[in-house]
């Protein structure tokens, strides 16, 4: 090409740095991610990669991690590249926690998060993170506002009632725009939660087993669900579709 | 008061017989003059090689932390368990790692050479200066008692059951005579394949 | 000086700190808690100079907690009680070092079964970075009041309750023969069910 993406911090002449829009590529090509704000509670929901027939499941890391009691990540991008995010983020919190004596809130976790990912950006010798973050949850135990941001590779964030990244994240987003209307929002947990797989099922062809839902409510209460309850909730929507024929 | 090599009180002692090598120690542990426990073991193992360390008592868990990272590597390099005169040098080099700031304690070293099949035994400084003798190591708050102890007790070439009769005479009579020293005792009696541990009964004030 | 108490009984653990806080000839605080729950199963009791408690239990705390959001499980109580003490190490030789005693107590479960099964630690770490575990400890002038008589009563197959009237015992024995008012004990136990305080002690 033109030597404009030989050096990270180099901007091209008309204005672009080349190693970030690349980093943006690695998140298209990631697994796609889902979160979407209800009422009282924000889910993540993901595709998993189906597991290899001789790989253990039981060790294969989840894509939706745990940052502090009531924060949750997940990410579209290079698996290996989120666990750096994930350890910083999970350090911070705690810091966070014993300096300030209160848990972070939602926005102070993307900024940090967003912080680190933009420093990586500016600084020799480094590349960027090929990650984009989905970050979700409510602003301490007592709180009851759920929130929802989202996070790219250029340090770039943004807050969300819906959102998708990753692979066939445009079929996704237009899905939720059709189908969510924040100023009504899914009013319960379940509907929440069937909003979610709904959008997932419009990229993942493999059903349950392929995808991974956790739940936040108010309270520090953080759910992971079972791949029967994410069955369950499959099985609902299929035998809607079949009723609606 | 608040010398650090005193503060927790306790004595290890290393003889050298026929054959065969005995370590010992007493059970004390203690804050100045209170006692907080009869249950707190001086003489650990790395393999065939065993190392008691007197002193301060911090020190002391730390260095068995240290010595038990360190002789795990060595195994994992080489492929064989350390033998004791390698072990001596080992301790001697990190204690005298902290030349200006050093561990408070006083080590022992005994073993038999696995492949010659020779007793030995060492004593530290808490720099690491080592003392290589053939006869018997003394160290603690009652070394000095130790030293007597065993200037009268030992003689050369003792069979293993002699040795633990020396040594556990040489051990009791020396923590009966220091406040901070015994509330019970353990011997390690050490053969080319076989080693016996032994608790002694002695008074508990 | 704090008094700070510790006495393992059959499934759990109890430990007594006193609530009062003194500086020089006053008594700032009647309701001082010297306890922290480090995991959801063990509790660090601590006496020592004023910043430095606090600010380590709560370093410690957040050290659990970072742990237990990377691993998803939770430290058994020794290597809590490991960690602690290496911590207290390294201070030693630093610029300046923390001057923190500690017991800490709790229960170690088995996984996947909840019932009685669990085993019950105590380990006394003073600020130096001695580590020892006993069935019954304490720091400060407490143990020179106490000691005798956890000696003379003390069973280790004592139940709570039997462990519970032995502390009273012993806080009774304080109360009698400290020069100073320390305004009562909390009294925290760890078992099975987790960490708990008792109110009406």
């Amino acid at each position: 090409m033109s030597g404009y993406d030989r050096a990270l911090s180099i901007f091209s002449p008309d204005g672009h740095i080349f190693q970030v829009e690349y980093a943006m590529e690695a998140v298209k090509r990631g697994t796609c991610t889902v979160g979407v704000k209800g009422t009282d509670c924000v889910v993540l929901g993901c595709e998993r990669r189906s597991t290899l027939k001789l790989q253990d499941p039981r060790i294969t890391p989840s894509k939706i991690a745990k940052i502090d009691d009531h924060v949750v990540l997940s990410f579209a991008g290079l698996n290996a590249d989120s666990r750096i995010l994930i350890e910083k983020a999970r350090v911070e919190a705690q810091s966070h926690r014993l300096t300030l004596e209160d848990p972070v809130t939602i926005e102070y976790m993307t900024r940090y998060i967003a912080g680190i990912q933009q420093k990586y950006t500016q600084s020799g010798g480094v590349r960027p993170f090929g990650v984009s973050t989905l970050i979700a949850g409510f602003d301490g135990p007592r709180d009851t506002v759920p929130r929802l941001y989202m996070t790219e590779p250029s340090g770039i964030y943004s807050s969300w009632s819906a959102q998708t990244i990753g692979r066939n994240s445009k079929t996704v987003r237009e899905f939720l725009e059709k189908n969510y209307d924040p100023k009504e929002p899914p009013a319960t947990v379940d509907e929440c939660i069937k909003l979610t797989v709904k959008a997932l099922l419009e990229v993942v062809q493999t059903g349950a087993k392929n995808i991974e839902i956790t739940l936040v409510k108010p309270g520090d209460k953080i759910e992971i669900l079972t791949v029967d309850q994410i069955n369950t909730v499959v099985q609902e929507i299929e035998d809607e579709k079949v009723a609606a024929k | 008061m608040s010398d650090p090599s005193s503060i927790n009180g306790g004595i290890v002692l290393a003889m050298a017989g026929k054959d065969c090598v005995a370590i010992a120690s007493d059970l004390r542990l203690g804050n100045q003059s209170l006692g907080v426990s009869n249950n707190f073991e001086k003489i650990s193992n790395f393999g065939h090689v065993f190392l008691g360390i007197t002193g301060l008592a911090s020190d002391v868990i730390t260095l068995n932390q240290v010595f038990r990272y360190k002789t795990n590597i060595y195994k994992l390099k080489e492929d064989r368990p350390i033998e004791p005169e390698t072990f001596t040098q080992l301790v001697s080099t990190t204690l005298y790692e902290k030349r200006f700031g050093p561990y408070f304690v006083g080590p022992v070293v005994a073993g038999i050479n696995s492949k010659t099949g020779k007793p030995y035994i060492a004593g530290f400084d808490l720099i690491g200066c080592v003392d290589e003798a053939k006869d018997f190591i003394v160290s603690g708050t009652a070394s000095d008692q130790l030293f007597g102890m065993c200037e009268s007790l030992y003689e050369p070439n003792l069979e293993a059951d002699d040795l633990f009769e020396t040594i556990s005479q040489a051990l009791l009579n020396a923590a009966d005579r220091d406040a901070l020293s015994g509330w019970g005792a353990v011997v390690y009696i050490i053969k080319k394949d076989k080693v016996i541990k032994r608790n002694l009964k002695m008074r508990q004030d | 000086m704090d008094i700070l108490l510790g006495i393992k009984v059959k499934g759990s653990v109890i430990l007594a700190t006193s609530k009062a806080v003194t500086r020089g000839i006053s008594v700032l605080k009647a309701d001082d808690d010297k306890t922290r729950q480090l995991t959801p199963y063990s509790i660090m009791g601590f006496t020592g100079e004023a910043g430095d408690t606090v600010h380590f239990s709560e370093y410690i705390q957040a050290n659990m907690k970072l742990y237990s959001t990377r691993e998803n499980h939770d430290l058994p109580v020794g290597s809590v009680a490991s960690f602690v003490r290496l911590e207290l190490a390294k201070s030693l030789r630093s610029r300046k070092p923390f001057q923190v005693n500690v017991l800490i107590g709790g229960v170690d479960t088995k996984k996947g079964d909840e019932s009685e099964s669990v085993s019950p630690h105590l380990y006394q770490i003073d600020y130096l970075g001695t580590q020892v575990e006993l069935p019954y400890a304490a720091h400060g002038y407490a143990g020179f009041y106490t000691f005798s008589l956890l000696d003379h009563h003390y069973r280790p197959d004592m139940s709570l309750d039997e462990g519970l009237a032995l502390l009273k015992q012993c806080i009774a024995e304080l109360e009698k023969r400290m020069p100073m008012d320390f305004k009562g004990v909390f009294v925290k136990v760890v078992d099975k069910d987790g960490v708990r305080t008792l109110e009406d002690f």
